[in-house]
């Protein structure tokens, strides 16, 4: 992990890090390449088939059926902004 | 030097299902308030977990057999991330590494006759929510009624190789997918949207030149005009040396006629997608697939040739019904019923259709059973209900889908009257009462005795076999 | 110790604690982060309704660390919760202070398990999929799952036999009979493995604990037996990856615009997402979002995160093979009985080392039993089996 990727990542995760924090972030990635190494040591991966669910459940579905339940005054009053029903961010350029 | 044009496309499709994909919201937000089909779900907060749409799962099928596609067995879910004020989750959940179906074909009509065009994939996914910018100067309004309303993404390789061939295209998708009866398919309302991937090559060259990317281009007449224009702009570049390609995503100003260079963040595109934890993969055993192959409809083209050869109706005819599902299915069940192919076919083009056009509906929003339809036919057939009057059951059955013909002509007292003695009574009192226009028909003008027809026949309410009242009629004025 | 919000009118004996990552709609939700500060839910966990339904008094709230991904609640905007320099869980510390009879939490990297072996409740993370996650803040949801803490066994399997149970809601949540098979005792513990790499390297006071219960274990007539287990501490790796990715995933929701914490000063969109985000999250957690987001990148999904989902099968297998010969597993539950306020202050990634014991059951959704200081891992829905076995071993 370098400077540049790391501000790569930091305007892709729209976080702004010091630079104290940012040899820090640098620390916890080495620490966890180095961890990595270890799966390389005990495990042969190539012919193992990814498991990205722990349980073996299939096709959750539910039926194509309209409810109601939240009205959008409920919604927004958590809201840092809201005018006319809308949330409000600044105005984006397209 | 000759260049041909090198274009594939990714069609954005809104599914016509009643909920949204993950949640039970409305999926129904053209014209809605702002933010009233929204759950916490769909609006990004925590705690809600997405739960998938059978029905979704059954158009991306049905939508992927329309289009001859491969169905995968066992289709994924899974997560695209990046910022947007119209993503509320700031991730997309959408198809990446098993799409519902891939590898297909649609076929279009070009001078050159057929041409196959390659469908790579179609996958299911979420849309994302509606940017207002015209409120208030300084700020953008969010609407997060379109947020996970169903999409299917339909995408094509580079196929294609003019305006032309994308317009076929389009409207050959437009009429699969509508006769599936999966998707509305407007681009006016939004429920069709298409990104065009173009670059131009060297005609006989297998390479392909720099590709640029129009996004989110919502008419047909502003696609031929975009590809017209970035075609002569890239033949310009490579002849002419005006500009130097580079592979981006541009906007096309339909107003000014131009397409201009999007600003583009260092980070687009890196979308780091990954399998979504929370949505177990959808396994297609041979029931559910077998129950979506069967469902299939039959092809316009298909029903054409049945129409013209087997049922003996015009090209015209055949051509009007077949413009939509809802219209075949409405005739086909009238022509079960009512034994005549001709009758039936007249009534859905003259009557139903002019209806649907005066009440602004599209054809597709026909509601109107065709069986209903067949037995009032039936009616006017036998004599039993005059044609006008009939005219006006058919106007109520599209308010009111339950109308028995017979009870309801029945109960508006118009059922036809054999009663000669009354069609002679009413005869005599409009023929008695109007000389002038007995003259002027013995005259020799042919009108006036439509003239006096009307008037009888209004008298009557419309309940009169007009064979017999017109017969009523001539002897009257012979006698007058 | 925090406790965020307390009913404290409330007296009766079914109260319950929830930690922060549980949603309320009567008392906020904060996930221990300044960016939820305040935050009111419209909707009850679906663990709260059943709560509720049942008679208990769902009365207060624990803090918890940022995401609940940390050692022990020392990420929390409200600040570690420590008690003379050793640092406690707050959901732990209402059970021991008898302000609640059970705690509910999300176990997303084990903090609750730790703070259950060092206060020596009982807590059970449930078999992945039978207790519903509707909710619970979204953190690492392939393998978080909703646990019960109390200070003795029968309250445990009380309020599990409350909140677990097939959701519609849940797709992930297994169908009612898998769910009824978990809370059945079929096939009693009769012998226990002890996974040898894991229990090396603890401190003498945790292998005190280890030694404790096997002698009781097999005073009750349990058979201990040995195993290397030495892939079973690579799991830990896999899971720091997966839970990341899963987390910066996660947490991207939360950038100022719809509720939460919004930055005062913003001139553009990103600016407000940046602003926002930076100012809200802490440091731990802004680690894990980097990191997590990298391992998803074009280069390195599938030498990083594609690679630590395949680890995630081997690890299942090594268990599977390991249930072969034995009825469940031993391991520790944490590398010392009091981590302290100095110790995630020398490193404040601590979490991501020290879950090397709480990993291999939260990557492959195991349940496990803490009791006694130590941790029981058994075979995909043994959860009542395991409480049966720490009850009987006492």
């Amino acid at each position: 992990m370098n400077r540049e990727t790391l501000r790569r990542l930091e305007m892709l995760n729209q976080l702004s890090l010091t630079e104290e924090q940012k040899d820090d972030v640098i620390r916890f990635f080495d620490a966890r390449e180095a961890d990595f190494e270890v799966i390389d040591k005990f495990f042969d991966t190539a012919d193992v088939e990814r498991m990205v669910h722990v349980m073996p459940v299939m096709t959750v579905v539910r039926e194509d059926k309209v409810i109601k339940k939240f009205e959008r005054e409920a919604l927004q009053q958590n809201a840092p902004e809201t005018d006319e029903g809308y949330w409000c961010v600044p105005r984006v350029l397209e | 030097m000759r260049y041909e044009t090198v274009i594939g496309l990714e069609v954005h499709v809104e599914l016509a299902t009643d909920s949204k994909i993950f949640c039970s919201c409305s999926a129904h937000s053209y014209g809605a308030e702002p933010n009233d089909h929204v759950c916490p779900a769909c609006c990004g907060m925590p705690g809600m977990l997405p739960v998938v749409n059978r029905r979704v799962v059954d158009f991306g099928m049905k939508a992927g057999m329309m289009l001859n596609c491969h169905i995968n067995r066992v289709t994924t879910f899974d997560k695209k991330s990046y910022y947007y004020p119209d993503l509320p989750a700031a991730y997309q959940t959408t198809q990446w590494f098993a799409p519902v179906a891939v590898n297909g074909t649609v076929e279009i009509d070009t001078p050159a006759g057929k041409k196959a065009i390659r469908i790579k994939q179609i996958h299911m996914e979420e849309d994302a929510g509606k940017l207002v910018h015209d409120l208030r100067e300084d700020t953008t309004h969010v609407d997060f009624n379109r947020t996970s309303v169903p999409l299917i993404e339909i995408v094509s390789q580079p196929d294609l190789s003019s305006a032309a061939e994308v317009e076929a295209y389009l409207e050959r998708l437009k009429t699969l997918l509508r006769y599936a009866r999966v998707a509305e398919c407007e681009m006016a309302h939004g429920t069709m949207r298409c990104d065009v991937n173009l670059s131009i090559r060297p005609e006989g060259s297998t390479e392909y030149g720099v590709r640029t990317e129009m996004k989110n281009m919502n008419s047909i007449e502003a696609i031929k005009r975009a590809i017209e224009y970035e075609t002569a702009r890239h033949i310009d570049a490579v002849e002419n040396g005006t500009e130097v390609l580079v592979q981006e995503t541009r906007r096309w100003d339909d107003v000014k006629g131009k397409s201009y260079a999007m600003r583009t963040k260092e980070t687009a595109g890196d979308y780091r997608y990954f399998p979504d934890p929370n949505v177990m993969p959808v396994v297609i055993d041979d029931e559910w697939y077998d129950s979506i192959a069967d469902s299939l409809p039959e092809l316009p083209e298909v029903k054409f040739e049945r129409y013209t050869s087997e049922m003996g109706l015009g090209e015209y005819d055949a051509e009007q019904l077949t413009r939509s599902i809802a219209l075949c299915e409405c005739f086909e069940s009238a022509v079960e019923v009512c034994g005549s192919a001709k009758d039936a076919a007249n009534w859905v083009i003259s009557e139903i259709m002019s209806i649907l056009n005066t009440k602004g509906m599209t054809y597709d929003m026909l509601t109107v059973n065709g069986e209903t339809l067949g037995r009032l036919i039936v009616l006017v057939r036998d004599g039993k209900v005059g044609r006008a009057n009939a005219r006006r059951i058919l106007a109520d059955m599209f308010d009111d889908a339950t109308i028995d013909p017979e009870a309801y002509a029945e109960k508006m007292g118009f059922i036809v009257s054999n009663d000669t003695g009354l069609i002679e009574s009413v005869v005599k009192a409009v023929v008695a009462a109007d000389p002038a226009s007995v003259a002027a028909y013995k005259g020799g003008r042919e009108k006036a005795l439509m003239a006096l027809f009307g008037k009888c026949m209004k008298e009557l309410r419309g309940n009169c076999d007009p064979q017999v009242l017109r017969v009523v009629l001539l002897a009257e004025i012979e006698k007058a | 110790m925090k406790i965020i919000t307390a009913k404290t009118d409330c007296a009766c004996e079914k109260r319950i604690a929830l930690d922060d990552m549980i949603l309320t709609s009567d008392m906020p939700t904060a996930a221990g982060s300044r960016m939820l500060d305040g935050y009111m839910s419209l909707f009850d966990a679906e663990v709260v309704t059943r709560l509720k339904e049942a008679g208990h008094c769902v009365s207060m709230k624990a803090d918890v660390g940022e995401f609940a991904v940390d050692l022990m609640g020392e990420t929390s905007y409200n600040g570690a919760p420590v008690a003379s320099g050793v640092l406690v869980n707050a959901a732990c510390e209402t059970v021991k202070n008898g302000d609640a009879v059970a705690a509910i939490s999300l176990d997303v990297n084990g903090a609750i398990r730790r703070g259950a072996a060092q206060s020596g409740l009982v807590c059970i993370k449930p078999t992945y999929g039978t207790v519903s996650r509707y909710g619970t803040i979204p953190a690492a949801c392939s393998g978080e799952c909703v646990s019960v803490t109390a200070g003795d066994v029968k309250t445990v399997a009380d309020i599990l036999s409350v909140i677990a149970g097939h959701d519609d809601k849940d797709g992930t949540s297994l169908p009612a009979e898998k769910c009824e098979a978990a809370g059945k005792v079929t096939a009693p513990v009769k012998r226990i493995g002890v996974i040898r790499a894991l229990c090396e390297g603890v401190d003498a006071d945790v292998q005190a604990k280890l030694d404790e219960f096997c002698a009781k274990a097999q005073a009750a007539g349990i058979e201990i037996v040995t195993f290397d287990g030495a892939a079973l501490t690579a799991a830990r790796a896999a899971w720091n990856v997966l839970m990341s990715a899963e987390v910066c995933n996660n947490v991207s929701r939360y950038d100022g615009v719809k509720y939460g914490y919004r930055a005062e000063r913003f001139t553009n969109i990103d600016e407000l997402y940046t602003n926002s985000r930076t100012e809200a999250f802490g440091d731990v957690l802004k680690s894990v979002i980097l990191y997590g987001s990298e391992t998803l990148s074009t280069e390195n999904y599938m030498k990083v995160y594609d690679k630590s989902l395949r680890v995630r099968r081997i690890i299942c297998e090594i268990f599977a093979d390991l249930f072969e010969d034995a009825d469940a597993v031993l391991m520790p539950a944490v590398g010392k009985m009091a981590y302290t306020e100095e110790d995630v202050k020398a490193d404040k990634y601590m979490a991501f080392s020290e879950n090397v014991y709480t990993a291999p059951a939260s990557i492959t959704g195991l349940p496990a039993v803490v009791a006694g200081g130590v941790q029981l891992v058994g075979p995909a829905l043994s959860d009542a089996a395991l409480l049966d076995a720490v009850a009987r071993i006492g």
